[in-house]
C-alpha cells in the first residue's frame, strides 16, 4: 500500500503492577500524550476507537466510560474487543473509505483489578473445556510450548534465551515494567514454574497501562509532520479453537503475515524487514512467530534465536522494547508494539534505538495459544 | 470511496429461550440463512466481523470458541462491540472493511443468548461504578434501588423527561407499543407477536416504573442476525436487488444520568440526545439526503421502550423536535403510512441485545430489496435510515440505507 495512512504520533504509559491510576486516568495521560505527539488538538480528530476487554474491566460496554478521557465526546465513536493493533486497523479502514482522515486509537490494561488467568478461562468452550478446570491462559501455553518442543526438538534453553533477550533488551526502555539487564539464562530457568514448562520468566507480567496512537491520511500527513510512519500493509487472521488445531505452529500469524507482505509488496521479509516487534505473551510464541513470519524456516526459530540475528546488535533486531514479556497491558500490546515499530522508523526510539530502520514489522494477538494474529509493516519516509 | 451493498440477510428463530441449540449453534442459524439468500458460500467472504453484549451471557470473546462453526476458520475476523449499538457498530465494521477497499466481500454476525445469563446482572456492572461514588456523595439508597433496574431504572428519567417536553403522554406510548407488537405479528423473526392489539390492552398491564408499563418494555431475546455485505460492483452480480449503505456515522455523548463517577457531567438530560441528531446529520450529508422527512421512506430506530421511538424519531431528524406524538397520531408511522417506523415490530418486540441494532439495518436491507414479506411497507422505498442506542444513554449508531449508491 502506497502512502494512505501513517502513523503520525503515539505515546505510552509507564507500565506498572498496580498503578495508582484508575483506567480512565490512563486513557487520559494517553490520549493527551498522543495528540501532543502529533501536535494537533482534539479539534483536529475525527474518529476514536478504543481497544479494551469487557471481563477485564469488570465492565460492560467498557467503552462508554473511555469516552470523555479519549476525547471522543460528539465524535464517531467505536470499540474493537481485541488486541490493540486491531483497533489500528478498524481506524485504518475508516480512513481509507474517505470518511475520516485524522483517528485517536486508544488501547488499555489494567491487570490489577482482575484475577489474572479468570478471563482467559471465561474464553473457553463453557460446556466442556471450562467446566473441566484443567485449561487456563497458561496451562494453554504450556500446552502449546510441550507440542511446539516435542514437535521440532525445542528445548527449555532456547525458550529461556528469548526471556533473557527480551526482558535485557527491556533495560533500554524506560516505561517497561520488567527491566532485567543482567538476567542470564540459569535465572530463568530457575524462575518459578508455572505450569511446565512455561515459568514465571517465560510468561508475561500482568500489567495495568495504555497506549495511544494517532493515524491520518495521506492528505493531511503534511500538516501533521515531515517525519510519519506509513503503513505499507497489514493482515490478520483467525484460527480455530483451541482444541480443535494443531498447536505446534502458528497458522493464523502466518497467514496474516503473507496478506500483510503482499500488501506491502515484500518478497523477503528476512532480508527487507529491518526489525520486528512481536507481541510475545509467552516467550515460545516468539519462536513460533519467527517460523510463521517466514524470518526462519518451519522448526528452525530456536535455530535463529541462538544465532543471534535477532539481538539488538543482531541482522534481524526482535523486540528491541522489551517485548510483551516486560509489559503487558492486555488491550495495549499491539498498540504498543505498533508505537515501538514507529518510533524506530521515525528514529525516535532512545537507548533502544536500532540504525537504520526503515522497515518494520509490528504484530498484536488475541485469544489463548495466540489464536488470532494481526502484522503490520511499517515505513518511513 | 468504494460503493457499499447488503446483498443477503439471514435470522435465526427469536425467542425467550432457546434450550435445543448453544451460543455457536444459535448464530450458525442465522449465518448459513444468509449465505443461502445469497447463494454464496464462506470460500466467497473475505473477512467476519462479529460481536455480541459482551458479558450477558458467561462467554468472553465467544468467536474464539464458536466463530469456526460460522466459517471463519483461517479468515480475517474483527471483534467490535460497543454494548446495546453493538449489532450497528458491527455493521458499520462491515461498511469500513469494504469501502477501504481492504474486502470485496464481508459477512456481518452479531447476537445474543440472553437465557444463559442474566442481562441486569451484567447491566449493574455498568451502574456499581456509579453507585460507590454515589454513596459517597450522600445518594439516597431508594434512589439506586430503582437504578438497580437494569435499563427500565435508567429510561423512565428519559421517558419522563420527553414527555414533559415534547407533551407526548402515555396514550401515545400505548399506541406506539400495540403498534409495534401488530407489526411484530407479520414479521416470522420476531419475538413478541400480538395481531391486533389495542392500546388500551396495553394501558392495563403492570406498572414497572412510571410511565413505563410492562407492555412498553422489550422483552429479553436469543437471537441472531447476519448481512453479507460486498462492493457494488460485486454486489449487482449476486442480486437484483441490493441495498446500498450510503453513510455509517457513530456519535458518542457524555455518560448521561450521572456522568463519570458521577462528576457533574451528569447535566446532561438523558431526552437530550445530542449524539443522535449529530449523527444523523452527519449520515443524511453523507447520503446526499437534504430533507430527512421527505426522503427517508422507512425508519428504524432502535427503540426498546415505547417513548423512545418518538424520541429517536425527533432526533433521526424526521420531524420537527416535540412533533412525534402528533406524527404518531396522523397515522404515518403505520405499515401503509407516509414514513413507517420499525415495520419489524422494533427492537420493543424482539431484543436479543447485541443483534437488535444490526436487525434495524436488516430490516432497512429488506424492506429496500423488497423482500421484508407481510410486513413490507405499502410505500416505494428508495432510502431508509437504521439506528442503535446504548452505553449509558450516551451510544449512538445512525446508517442510511438506499436502492442506489451514495451520489
Amino acid at each position: 500500500m502506497e502512502k494512505k495512512v501513517a502513523v503520525v504520533g503515539y505515546a505510552q504509559t509507564r507500565y506498572e503492577p498496580d498503578s495508582d491510576a484508575s483506567r480512565e486516568i490512563l486513557v487520559l495521560e494517553v490520549a493527551e500524550g498522543a495528540l501532543k505527539s502529533a501536535g494537533i488538538t482534539r479539534d483536529d480528530v475525527d474518529t476514536v476507537i478504543t481497544a479494551n476487554n469487557d471481563y477485564l474491566d469488570g465492565r460492560t460496554i467498557s467503552n462508554m466510560r473511555l469516552v470523555e478521557p479519549a476525547g471522543a465526546w460528539l465524535k464517531d465513536e467505536s470499540k474493537v474487543e481485541m488486541d490493540g493493533a486491531y483497533a489500528a486497523l478498524y481506524a485504518m479502514m475508516r480512513i481509507l473509505s474517505g470518511d475520516h482522515d485524522v483517528a485517536l486509537v486508544i488501547g488499555v490494561g489494567q491487570a490489577s483489578v482482575y484475577a489474572t488467568y479468570i478471563p482467559g478461562i471465561m474464553t473457553l468452550d463453557p460446556t466442556f473445556d471450562r467446566e473441566r478446570g484443567l485449561l487456563n491462559e497458561v496451562s494453554a501455553a504450556a500446552l502449546q510450548a510441550r507440542a511446539y518442543m516435542n514437535a521440532y526438538g525445542i528445548t527449555e534453553e532456547h525458550i529461556a534465551e528469548v526471556s533473557v533477550k527480551n526482558l535485557r533488551n527491556a533495560a533500554l526502555n524506560p516505561l517497561a515494567l520488567r527491566q532485567m539487564p543482567d538476567l542470564t539464562t540459569d535465572e530463568v530457568l530457575d524462575s518459578r514454574m508455572l505450569y511446565s514448562p512455561v515459568r514465571e520468566l517465560n510468561a508475561f507480567p500482568p500489567s495495568d497501562g495504555a497506549c495511544g496512537v494517532v493515524l491520518a491520511s495521506a492528505d493531511k500527513v503534511p500538516g501533521i509532520t515531515g517525519n510519519p510512519a506509513w503503513i505499507r500493509g497489514v493482515g490478520f487472521s483467525h484460527d480455530s479453537y483451541l482444541t480443535e488445531r494443531p498447536l505446534h505452529k502458528l497458522e493464523s500469524l502466518k497467514l496474516a503475515a503473507e496478506s500483510a507482505y503482499a500488501m506491502a509488496d515484500i518478497a523477503d521479509p528476512k532480508e527487507e524487514i529491518g526489525l520486528a516487534e512481536i507481541h510475545e505473551n509467552f516467550a515460545h510464541e516468539e519462536l513460533m512467530a519467527y517460523e510463521a513470519l517466514g524470518f526462519c524456516g518451519q522448526g528452525k526459530g530456536g535455530e535463529l534465536m541462538q544465532s543471534g540475528a535477532t539481538r539488538i546488535d543482531g541482522e534481524l533486531p526482535v523486540n528491541p522494547s522489551g517485548g510483551a514479556l516486560s509489559a503487558n497491558a492486555a488491550c495495549a500490546v499491539g498498540l504498543a508494539r505498533i508505537t515501538e515499530a514507529t518510533m524506530q522508523v521515525r528514529g525516535e526510539a532512545g537507548e533502544r534505538q536500532v540504525q537504520g530502520v526503515t522497515t518494520a514489522l509490528a504484530h498484536g494477538q488475541t485469544g489463548p495459544c495466540a489464536q488470532e494474529n494481526i502484522v503490520f509493516i511499517l515505513g518511513g519516509e | 470511496m468504494q460503493d457499499v451493498a447488503v446483498v443477503g440477510i439471514g435470522l435465526s428463530k427469536h425467542v425467550s429461550k432457546r434450550r435445543d441449540v448453544n451460543i455457536a449453534e444459535l448464530v450458525y442459524e442465522a449465518v448459513s440463512a444468509a449465505y443461502e439468500d445469497t447463494g454464496l458460500s464462506p470460500h466467497d467472504i473475505g473477512a467476519v466481523i462479529t460481536g455480541n453484549m459482551p458479558a450477558f451471557e458467561g462467554v468472553n470473546l465467544p468467536e474464539l470458541w464458536g466463530a469456526g462453526h460460522w466459517g471463519a476458520y483461517n479468515k480475517p475476523l474483527l471483534r467490535i462491540t460497543t454494548g446495546g449499538t453493538t449489532g450497528g457498530s458491527v455493521v458499520h465494521g462491515a461498511f469500513y472493511a469494504v469501502a477501504s477497499g481492504i474486502f470485496d466481500a464481508v459477512i456481518a454476525i452479531a447476537f445474543e443468548k440472553q437465557s444463559d445469563g442474566d442481562t441486569t446482572m451484567g447491566l449493574n456492572t455498568v451502574a456499581l461504578a456509579d453507585i460507590a461514588p454515589m454513596l459517597l456523595y450522600g445518594a439516597d439508597p431508594t434512589l439506586l434501588i430503582s437504578m438497580g433496574g437494569g435499563a427500565i431504572g435508567a429510561v423512565a428519567y428519559q421517558a419522563t423527561s420527553y414527555m414533559k417536553s415534547s407533551g407526548c403522554t402515555t396514550h401515545h406510548l400505548d399506541k406506539v407499543a400495540a403498534m409495534c407488537r401488530d407489526n411484530a405479528a407479520k414479521n416470522p423473526y420476531a419475538h413478541l407477536q400480538q395481531p391486533g392489539i389495542t392500546p388500551e390492552e396495553v394501558a392495563k398491564t403492570k406498572m414497572m416504573e412510571y410511565p413505563l408499563r410492562f407492555g412498553h418494555c422489550c422483552p429479553a431475546t436469543d437471537g441472531a442476525c447476519a448481512m453479507i455485505i460486498t462492493s457494488g460492483e460485486k454486489a449487482k452480480k449476486i442480486t437484483d436487488c441490493p441495498a446500498y449503505i450510503k453513510s455509517c456515522t457513530s456519535c458518542s455523548d457524555e455518560g448521561a444520568v450521572f456522568g463519570l463517577y458521577g462528576g457533574g457531567t451528569a447535566n446532561v438530560d438523558p431526552c437530550e440526545q445530542e449524539g443522535c441528531k449529530i449523527a444523523a446529520k452527519k449520515a443524511y450529508e453523507l447520503a446526499g439526503i437534504k430533507d430527512p422527512s421527505r426522503e427517508i421512506d422507512v425508519a428504524e430506530p432502535y427503540a426498546p421502550f415505547a417513548n423512545q421511538l418518538l424520541m429517536f424519531y425527533e432526533r433521526l431528524l424526521l420531524c420537527e423536535e416535540g412533533g412525534a406524538p402528533a406524527v404518531l397520531d396522523s397515522g404515518s408511522m403505520y405499515l401503509d403510512g407516509d414514513l413507517p417506523v420499525c415495520p419489524s415490530g422494533g427492537v420493543i418486540s424482539t431484543n436479543a441485545i447485541g443483534a437488535s441494532a444490526m436487525e434495524r439495518v436488516a430490516e432497512c436491507a429488506m424492506q429496500i430489496m423488497g423482500k421484508a414479506g407481510e410486513h413490507q411497507v405499502k410505500k416505494e422505498v428508495h432510502n431508509a435510515v437504521a439506528h442503535g442506542w446504548g452505553g449509558a444513554l450516551n451510544l449512538i449508531v445512525v446508517a442510511v440505507l438506499g436502492d442506489t449508491p451514495r451520489g
